[in-house]
């Protein structure tokens, strides 16, 4: 296994993390649970937000640098297969993740503000779309990245 | 935690000019520097490929930051009242069109 092999998985694992605090976050401001859960889904969006302001711009700020990091490997290994076989949607993808990554990266310090405590009422909304917006592009940008990763298959 | 009370008109300024400053970047291809991957060598501004691709993207993210950094700090200096006024939408807002602005520019990647 190559050093940008393990880079690749670690900035797999913290994209996982990533997007299982976003997520929670999202959901908490988007659907929040009004009374005690009982189900999955319900204590899954049942969380304080708030608490996973922190831990998301540490992950976000460090998959990026990672993504940043192997990002060469993908200009010289991947993009060239990926333009061979003519898979343009996939290219399209992934460029969209390279923008989207760094118009979320530019959202941080709004984000944070506004996720400071005690929340302010009056920026409910500013809060919920930063976080919707952030959720989306980890999202999208882990699936195409996920997506990418498969087209050779691990190791190949 | 104590921030600055100009802390929030930095936010939403550098959101704001950081997005629309990382379209024109990419569009114009106005990068601080370029990137050779092949070659491991940086060198300052647009650069011809050398032995491989070139990459100007991490380029395109100096030059943002840069220049909504300055943005960001001058709107600190403004005076409290106008800074109030200052919509916290913008910081969302702005980045949203952006995003829907590359949408466009690379839907043909999409639609061949």
């Amino acid at each position: 296994m190559n050093s940008t092999t393990f880079l690749l998985i670690v900035h797999g694992l913290l994209a996982v993390a990533l997007l299982g605090a976003i997520t929670h976050q999202t959901l908490s401001v988007w659907a929040p649970a009004r009374k005690p859960a009982g189900s999955f889904v319900g204590r899954f969006r049942g969380v304080p937000g708030a608490g996973y302001t922190n831990a998301i711009i540490v992950l976000y700020v460090l998959t990026a640098i990672l993504g940043g990091i192997i990002y060469p490997a993908y200009r010289l290994e991947v993009r060239l297969v990926v333009e061979q076989l003519a898979l343009w949607p996939y290219h399209g993808a992934f460029e969209l993740k390279e923008h989207f990554a760094v118009i979320g990266l530019a959202m941080l310090p709004a984000y944070w503000y506004y996720w400071r405590q005690p929340l302010a009422a009056e920026h409910t909304r500013t809060r919920g779309v930063i976080t919707g917006m952030l959720a989306f592009i980890v999202w999208w940008n882990f699936l195409v990245g996920h997506f990418l990763n498969n087209i050779r298959g691990f190791g190949s | 935690m104590t921030i600055p009370r100009s802390f929030p008109v930095f936010a939403i300024v550098f959101a704001v000019v950081y997005a629309v400053t990382y379209v024109i970047c990419v569009e114009k291809n106005y990068p601080l520097f370029s990137y050779h991957p092949a070659i491991n060598q940086f060198g300052l501004g647009v650069q011809e490929p050398r032995d491989g691709p070139v990459m100007f993207w991490y380029g395109w993210i100096a030059t943002s930051a840069i220049v909504a950094s300055i943005a960001g700090l001058i709107a600190c200096i403004l005076p409290q009242s106008l800074a109030r006024r200052l919509w916290s939408g913008w910081s969302w807002l702005v980045p949203a069109c952006v995003m829907v602005v590359f949408c466009y520019l690379l839907s043909s990647f999409f639609l061949r």
